[in-house]
């Protein structure tokens, strides 16, 4: 192992914060669902699988991809609000474990109606011309398109961060997941949050879809294994807490790209070892609210 | 919905009325083979049932056992060279084992975590399995798990033919069947009644929850292991996918199917599924869109499964 | 004189940064009636679930029959002797009334047998009927225990906090929420428990202690007010004036 060397390890950083930037994406959404509306998706792997096939469908018509990387978070998010609407919002104050099973049901029906329309092989997803090659980042040449991944997930959170502190709305969802009996007092619609709310989740795991794409290609698989992975970021960082899930999402992806760097075959069992060490010291994970948990 | 009467007197015999109908069932299936498959899987449900149904806990990593179960049985028997029977009992240990694990780190949380964690931590010996290729024999799985005569001592039983097959593997269903009864009518059995429906006042009549929660989850994975070394006896090969995400989803979706926290219901949820599946797949691949379907409406509409329906109504 | 069963000393517990209990030290004596009281918000909660074990304490520490019991897990209290019954009525809802009683009766012989059948334990039976007996719901022992009244469901509460023949009966508003004819039958059932065994009880109403209580102990604010006799209490004058403009209902 001779030829790791400092600037290798610098590159292997940044190829860990790219994939921790999908891990962010992926887990802000479920955090966002779960400090919201208390609901856990089980069906948030398959949304950010339908996120990427919503790209192939898109550029099939002919949208370039800084189109996509808009419309198709908004065509899933739509699908999201739909699914919210008519299924998801029927079980709300039936226990926790009715809606966590409706989206492990939900997520067959997409699965296989994407082989239905897409087939059973994987597809491959070209990385935009404009984001081929490699950029100079100092310590070396680095893809530019997982710099670009990163640039992505940086102005999302930004954007997120500022919706939620600094609009009306954003003070709306902040208190509804403090005090849903507030918001109602106060006569705005709640049911109006909670589908926007269910949105913006499903909606930021299918861009996390999208820009995983040319980075794996797409398969109607991809969503499964993710969403074992997104529960590992979501435990880790704190159930509910936005904070939790970007810090909890960067280490993952760092400490996934550190293991494959020494231990390839250790890299996935690696992440779950990280949950394990997490949950023996603090079960209610970095920013979680103590108590929680038991 | 039943006459409560009627269930009741039922009830007590459910160990006997049950072997009953396993010595008539397969004569009813269309084919012997499915009928295997639901005995299986009915355990595998019957297991994870003890849990969800008798517990509340919801575990999405129950595949890690009854892959465990059955990669067990298939090592003793091909790396150890052991009988299928040690096989057996080295799937049961094994699964126990695997939940005392997993359960060790699980029980440490609750609810939702729980789901959470456990579907982690299974997801954990999935890549284990599938890395460990010298063992496992990774993305191929393990093949050559073969049984095809049992040497009883007086005669010899042919594992091949099915009819011959369902008897044998009916027979170690009927112990499991037998020895959760025995559990859920014991004092431990009652302990986990008292958790389910009350925990702080389990608590304060000296319950320890936490304890309770953590043995069941290890018994549990003795009846997961044994349908595990079952499967792997009947298909001859461990698939890798035995440990994946899926087989964790498909009991929970069994289970809910047929009715949770009711005896048989596990079974039936078995069996309506496996069927459901069969016809389904003999005029779409796309059978899974109404799996899906199917258990989105039970969530909807019938909380309580097909079984726990016809015992109970509709409810809720 | 008599003896100390259980002692609290400088007992104290925390929110995050909410003090709601501070630096509390109080014996109560075996044998005795002794009533928290206080207005809402005084600490009386905290302070019984730090006696009863749900939480442990931030400081201090709690002495039972001379014996360190902070920190101990609240599924022991049962074994040590302590029992108690809740301010929200907790049951098992789903279960028999005789079951509910029997399950609190076998935690104390058997919590994980898994072979032997739980009717192998006929003598629980019979003195689940007995408790039943005591608390004055025989006729309702095959009920699901929550489709019961609710002055019922505190009836069986307080029968399974017999069941461990407790040292210790700690009750947390045990009259809360009850018509007045309920509150008379559970004051009677109280005084005749008392007459075997110690008693802590929290209440919030005042007059419906002071008749019964051997002792009185007023929180305030999270802190001990006040501690005496009925007596002693009615006349303090800073509990007067706590007290002064409190409605009671």
């Amino acid at each position: 192992m001779d030829g790791i060397t400092p600037d290798l390890l610098a590159l292997q950083l940044f190829t860990g914060l790219a994939l921790g930037a999908i891990y962010v994406l992926l887990a802000l959404g479920m955090s966002l669902l779960f400090g919201m509306l208390t609901v856990v998706n089980f069906a948030h792997g398959a949304f950010y699988m339908l996120g990427a096939y919503a790209g192939i469908l898109l550029l099939g018509f002919g949208v370039n991809f800084w189109f996509c990387l808009l419309f198709a978070p908004l065509l899933i998010g739509g699908i999201g609000m739909l699914s919210e609407r008519f299924l998801i919002r029927h079980l709300y104050g039936r226990g926790i474990d009715y809606p966590l099973l409706l989206t492990f049901g939900l997520s067959y029906i997409m699965v296989e109606t994407v082989r239905i329309f897409f087939g059973t092989q994987g597809l491959p997803f070209d990385t935009p011309d404009a984001l081929q090659g490699a950029s100079d980042i100092m310590i070396g040449y680095f893809p530019t398109y997982r710099l670009f991944v990163i640039g992505v997930a940086i102005l999302v959170i930004a954007a997120l961060w500022l919706f939620l502190e600094r609009t009306p709305y954003g003070l709306i969802i902040r208190a509804g997941a403090r005090d849903p009996q507030i918001v109602r007092i106060l006569g705005i619609d709640v049911a109006r949050v909670w589908l926007v709310v269910f949105g913006i989740g499903t909606g930021l795991a299918a861009l996390a879809g999208l820009l995983a794409a040319p980075l794996q290609g797409a398969s109607p698989e991809m969503g499964a294994s993710i969403l074992a992975e997104s529960f590992v970021v979501t435990v880790v960082g704190g159930m509910g807490s936005l904070v939790g899930a970007v810090v909890a999402g960067l280490l993952v992806g760092v400490v996934v790209a550190m293991t494959s760097l020494f231990a390839p075959e250790m890299a996935q069992v690696a992440i779950f070892a990280l949950m394990a060490i997490v949950l023996l010291i603090r079960p209610q994970g970095f920013f979680g609210r103590a108590g929680l948990m038991s | 919905m039943l006459n409560p009467d009627f269930v009741a007197r039922c009830k007590q015999h459910r160990v006997i009325l049950a072997v009953a109908f396993l010595l008539i069932f397969p004569l009813l299936m269309p084919f012997k083979a499915i009928a295997v498959n639901i005995l299986i899987y009915g355990l595998y449900a019957l297991g994870f049932n003890m849990l969800f149904g008798t517990l509340g806990l919801l575990s999405f990593g129950h595949a890690a056992l009854f892959g465990g179960g059955a990669y067990a049985c298939g090592l003793a028997m091909i790396r150890l060279g052991l009988p299928w029977w040690m096989g057996i009992v080295c799937a049961v240990v094994i699964g126990m084992a695997l939940a005392a694990i997993i359960g060790a780190f699980a029980i440490r949380t609750r609810g939702i975590y729980f789901a959470m964690v456990t579907m982690a931590l299974a997801q954990c010996v999935y890549f284990i399995s599938d890395q460990w290729v010298s063992l496992t024999g990774g993305e191929n799985g393990l093949r050559d798990v073969t049984l095809t005569k049992i040497d009883l001592g007086i005669t010899t039983l042919n594992f091949v033919d099915p009819l011959t097959r369902y008897y044998v593997v009916a027979f170690f269903v009927a112990i499991a069947l037998f020895v959760l009864s025995r559990i859920l009518a014991s004092p431990f059995g009652a302990a986990m009644e008292a958790v389910r429906e009350n925990e702080a006042r389990a608590r304060a009549c000296g319950y320890d929850v936490r304890a309770t929660r953590y043995l069941a989850f290890i018994l549990s994975g003795g009846f997961c292991g044994l349908a595990g070394a079952l499967q792997a006896l009947h298909l001859s090969i461990v698939p890798l996918e035995t440990l994946a995400i899926a087989n964790s989803g498909l009991v929970v979706m069994m289970s809910l199917l047929g009715g949770m926290g009711t005896f048989f219901g596990p079974f039936v949820g078995a069996g309506v599924f496996l069927l459901l599946e069969n016809l389904v797949s003999l005029w779409t691949v796309h059978w899974q869109i109404f799996v899906g379907a199917a258990f989105v409406a039970c969530v909807l509409f019938f909380p309580r499964g097909i079984w726990g329906t016809i015992l109970l109504g509709r409810g809720r | 004189m008599s003896d100390i069963i259980l002692s609290a000393q400088g007992v104290g517990r925390s929110f995050g940064k909410f003090r709601a209990l501070s630096g509390i030290t109080a014996d109560f004596q075996k044998g005795r009636l002794t009533s928290i009281i206080g207005p809402n918000g005084a600490g009386k909660s905290t302070f019984f679930n730090l006696l009863s074990g749900a939480f442990e304490p931030s400081e201090g520490r709690i002495i039972f029959e001379g014996r360190d019991i902070t920190g101990t897990p609240q599924h022991e209290f049962a074994r040590l002797g302590i029992t108690k019954s809740f301010q929200i009525t907790t049951v098992f809802p789903q279960l028999s009334v005789h079951e509910n009683v029997r399950i609190a009766l076998q935690a104390l012989v058997s919590r994980y047998q898994i072979w032997k059948s739980r009717n192998s334990l006929p003598e629980l039976a019979d003195k689940a009927d007995a408790l039943l007996e005591v608390v004055g719901l025989t006729e309702r022992r095959n009920r699901a225990a929550g489709t019961m009244a609710h002055g019922e469901q505190r009836a069986l509460e307080i029968a399974m906090a017999l069941a461990a023949d407790p040292r210790l009966l700690l009750l947390d508003e045990p009259t809360a929420g009850m018509s007045p004819e309920e509150t008379k039958s559970m004051m009677d059932l109280i005084l005749k428990l008392a007459s075997q065994r110690t008693v802590i009880l929290v209440e919030h109403k005042m007059k419906l202690v002071m008749g019964i209580s051997d002792r009185l102990l007023v929180l305030h604010h999270g802190e001990l007010l006040a501690e005496g006799t009925p007596d002693e209490i009615r006349r303090n004058e800073t509990v007067k004036r706590v007290y002064l403009g409190q409605r009671e209902h």
